[in-house]
């Protein structure tokens, strides 16, 4: 997994690239949890994202109740079709925020 | 077609990636599984990382886990097994899909993609054994 960070005003938006599982998860929270923390809204691209398993899921969640606790929000980008397909195996979709 | 094959790999989180690359190179064998291959993909790379995190408990380990892939008669079986902890199949308990948290999730997700999943604690030379089967 790779990733890139920009920051425009008060949005963060991480673009992450490359397979999503139990190896790289601390690295991706590592990533996202400062920013949220930071109260920025984060912006998740994960166009370039091949492949999330349950570990993915579990730091979109994560972020999502992170965010949602210190009134910020994560908005997941451009997901990519085998993502968003596991999102919806675990019927995420209508909770996570997506556009 | 029949498929059979195997092979072990270190209980280790960076070992994931190429049980992924084994099971995708495995199933690229025959077109029947194109449009299901990354399903069953993910449904084997959550079983082994159970191993990992459950039975291992994330530690490091010397031991090895080993994966075998089998097609006969239109079953797709998947056999994993470990050296692990032994598991209670009781206590194994998928999320419930009204409950919104991480963990459980991979538990859920195998048992959406497969058909059938066992839970066998007296394999020969191991301690746990995981079958999933998919019939096509």
């Amino acid at each position: 997994m790779s990733y890139k960070i920009s920051e425009e005003g008060n949005v963060a938006t991480v673009h992450l690239d490359g397979e999503i599982d139990m190896d790289v998860t601390e690295k991706a929270k590592e990533v996202i949890m400062p920013l949220i923390e930071a109260g920025k809204e984060v912006h998740l691209n994960l166009k370039e994202v091949q492949y999330m398993d349950s570990s993915g899921i579990s730091v979109l969640i994560e972020s999502h109740q992170k965010a949602a606790e210190l009134g910020t929000k994560v908005i997941l980008k451009e997901i990519s079709k085998s993502v968003l397909k596991v999102i919806m195996m675990a019927k995420l979709e209508q909770i996570l925020i997506i556009e | 077609m029949t498929i059979e094959e195997h092979r072990e790999f270190p209980v280790d989180s960076a070992s994931l990636k190429e049980i992924r690359n084994f099971a995708r190179e495995v199933l690229a064998k025959d077109e029947l599984f194109s449009s299901t291959k990354d399903d069953v993909v993910l449904a084997i790379a959550e079983a082994a990382q159970n191993i990992v995190k459950h039975a291992y408990s994330g530690q490091p380990t010397g031991d090895t886990m080993r994966v075998e892939i089998t097609f006969k008669d239109n079953e797709l079986k998947i056999d994993l097994y470990d050296k692990g902890k032994p598991v209670i199949p009781e206590n194994i308990k998928p999320r419930q899909i009204d409950d919104v948290k991480p963990g459980g999730l991979g538990t859920f997700f195998i048992g959406q993609i497969m058909d059938e999943v066992i839970f066998k604690t007296s394999a020969t030379d191991w301690v746990n054994h995981l079958i999933l089967t998919k019939n096509y």
